[in-house]
């Protein structure tokens, strides 16, 4: 853990030193979002609400706020990071990714690169755009809402590509593999809290707090903080994941990865109340293109996760989701519908787990310039919890929310 | 008036003409693409002065345009029009390069000294592909979509080289004797072209 502290640290001083560098690439966004927030508390701010804003948090506000920068340090090395600021639930500065990139030139035939550091797995096609944010919703799906708030590498990532190109071929493959530290708390919200839908990515060190959870009282979960560290390192071991992308001409793009933080369930941090899960999942990623216009692009993950010496917490999650985008000139258009669930496998009768719902969100995004962005969004969700009722909430719930957006890029 | 007619006739030799020559491949089908340069035989009297400055573009992430033809120790800009960085590439005998770019920090040109096929690509973006073709001769073109390309030129003997990207060997050429002596000409490839692919991609692509 210390080395991988140290690791962030010196990517963060080199995205400093990457300021004043002349050959850095500093690129950043600010978004600013009136919402219409739906009545039931957010989960940001201790409520079952699913999504990011409420109507407390309702008016103007700082939704998005991120540096990008990259900076080469010599031809086959470069330092990567991403800065993001948020105001809720409470304001905040720091780092979603910092990583150093290895991407050797090279005259064989297939492409090679390292990642080290903090990043993403790239298990996603659905946010592709400057700082992991998508260009087609601002509410990110189930799954990826989830990815962007408990799911980060601390650790080393080899890629193997094999280029179409290189071989006059329209199909391209890469095979990645990655080992880390950290991340073993993942799978923590999806027990208490469930499948969310919101572009709040956790920084590095950040927690997230959990509504009033009853069980979260009880003996068998006393040494339980009532937040999740998402990427904190507990138990010691290495996690694991494996990918692979097969891309037809850029036309059609299959991602899939299996993903596996070894956690040992058994192993706690007494100081800071959280748990190594033992969380595996696997995630298969389409994107389509029908015309240069019009795009599928749908993703199914499916996993398990554990805590507790006998695995007094062990439940099973599913999401999918369909995307259909389409831009016509300055506009693009796109809905989505997901449908998401935990499936309480223990026998923990104190501590329900089980939740499920599914939503529809649709955006539309008008691109004004290069540098500003209009959008406006609507999604409506319903769902279900079996740990609501004992906090005297009803287990179903409907919401609905709408925010305009004006994006600044520069 | 006969030293006129002299004088109209022996500029009508030296003096250059709009020549139209059109490619054929092996399919008897007119082909287009086809970078050609003529090597004329004789030296010609007054001959047209080299250019010296060319540009390989990088737009939308490919390089713009897909083909450059330079005349032998040509200086290239290769500006780079994308919001994004760009590290450009050669591993070609006859030229061998890289160069990191910046939209922000345009970069010195590069000279193109040796004649030959320069394959480019991009160490950040794998799915780019240009090429530039290196000529020791000011007249050259690119045939187009009636596999057409027309020339400035005398008449006169001439060696014709071409070369396509479907060749097998890419770094190759053909090149074939020709005379000129009517405003239309034509030439068939020798060989056989492989259809290469083309990987059309958007800004989202990068991911």
């Amino acid at each position: 853990m210390m080395i991988i502290k140290h690791t962030l640290r010196t990517i963060m001083i080199l995205g400093a030193v990457a300021a004043f560098n002349a050959s850095a690439q500093i690129k950043g966004l600010l978004q600013v979002s009136a919402v219409k927030g739906d009545s039931q508390a957010s989960w940001q701010e201790g409520g079952v609400g699913l999504y990011r804003f409420d109507s407390d948090t309702d008016g103007l506000l700082l939704s998005q706020g991120l540096l990008d920068f990259r900076t080469d340090l010599t031809t086959a090395w470069s330092a990567h990071g991403v800065i993001n600021a948020y105001q809720d639930p409470e304001p905040t500065l720091g780092f979603t990714q910092a990583y150093l990139q290895y991407k050797p030139l090279t005259q064989s035939k297939y492409k090679w690169h390292l990642r080290v550091g903090g990043f993403y797995p790239l298990l996603s096609l659905e946010n592709p755009d400057m700082g992991w944010l998508s260009p087609y919703n601002y509410t990110n799906s189930a799954i990826n809402s989830w990815v962007g708030e408990e799911l980060r590498t601390l650790g080393v990532e080899a890629t193997i590509k094999r280029p179409g190109r290189s071989f006059n071929s329209a199909h391209s493959f890469s095979f990645i593999g990655a080992t880390f530290k950290g991340n073993d708390p993942a799978g923590t919200l999806l027990a208490w809290r469930g499948f969310a839908l919101h572009d709040r990515q956790t920084t590095f060190n950040e927690s997230i707090a959990f509504a009033p959870v009853t069980s979260l009282n009880t003996p068998q979960l006393q040494f339980q903080a009532n937040q999740v560290l998402p990427f904190e390192e507990v138990d010691g071991r290495y996690g694991y994941y494996v990918g692979m992308h097969w891309d037809y001409l850029k036309q059609s793009q299959f991602r899939f990865y299996y993903y596996d933080n070894n956690g040992d369930p058994a192993a706690i941090n007494y100081s800071t109340g959280q748990y190594a899960w033992d969380t595996r999942f696997s995630s298969a990623a389409w994107l389509y293109k029908f015309t240069s216009k019009t795009r599928l692009i749908t993703q199914l993950m499916s996993g398990r996760t554990a805590m507790g010496a006998k695995r007094g917490v062990d439940n099973r999650f599913y999401s999918h989701f369909v995307l259909l985008s389409h831009k016509l000139a300055q506009h693009r258009l796109s809905i989505r519908y997901d449908y998401f669930e935990v499936t309480d496998k223990d026998d923990w009768a104190f501590d329900p787990n089980a939740s499920h719902g599914e939503s529809i969100t649709a955006t539309w995004r008008y691109q004004l310039n290069q540098q500003w962005q209009l959008g406006v969004e609507a999604s409506a969700l319903r769902s279900q919890a079996d740990n609501r009722p004992s906090m005297g909430l009803s287990p179903r719930i409907s919401q609905q929310q709408i925010a305009l957006n004006a994006q600044w890029r520069f | 008036m006969k030293l006129l007619s002299i004088i109209l006739l022996m500029l009508l030799a030296f003096s250059s003409q709009a020549v139209t020559l059109t490619v054929y491949n092996q399919s008897q089908q007119i082909q287009p693409n086809v970078v050609v340069w003529l090597h004329p035989k004789t030296p010609i009297i007054e001959p047209r002065q080299p250019e010296t400055k060319f540009i390989m573009g990088q737009k939308d992430r490919q390089f713009t345009p897909h083909i450059l033809v330079v005349e032998q120790n040509g200086l290239v800009d290769f500006p780079n029009a994308d919001s994004i960085m760009h590290h450009v590439y050669s591993f070609s005998k006859s030229k061998s390069f890289e160069l990191k770019l910046y939209r922000e920090q345009p970069q010195d040109p590069i000279k193109f000294e040796q004649t030959g096929v320069v394959e480019l690509g991009c160490n950040i973006h794998d799915w780019m592909l240009g090429y530039i073709v290196v000529v020791d001769s000011p007249y050259y073109g690119i045939t187009d979509e009636q596999g057409q390309l027309t020339l400035d030129i005398p008449q006169g003997d001439y060696t014709l080289t071409a070369w396509h990207e479907g060749f097998s060997d890419i770094s190759s050429t053909e090149s074939q004797q020709i005379i000129v002596n009517s405003d239309t000409t034509r030439y068939q490839l020798k060989q056989v072209l492989i259809p290469r692919i083309a990987i059309g991609v958007d800004e989202y692509d990068d991911y």
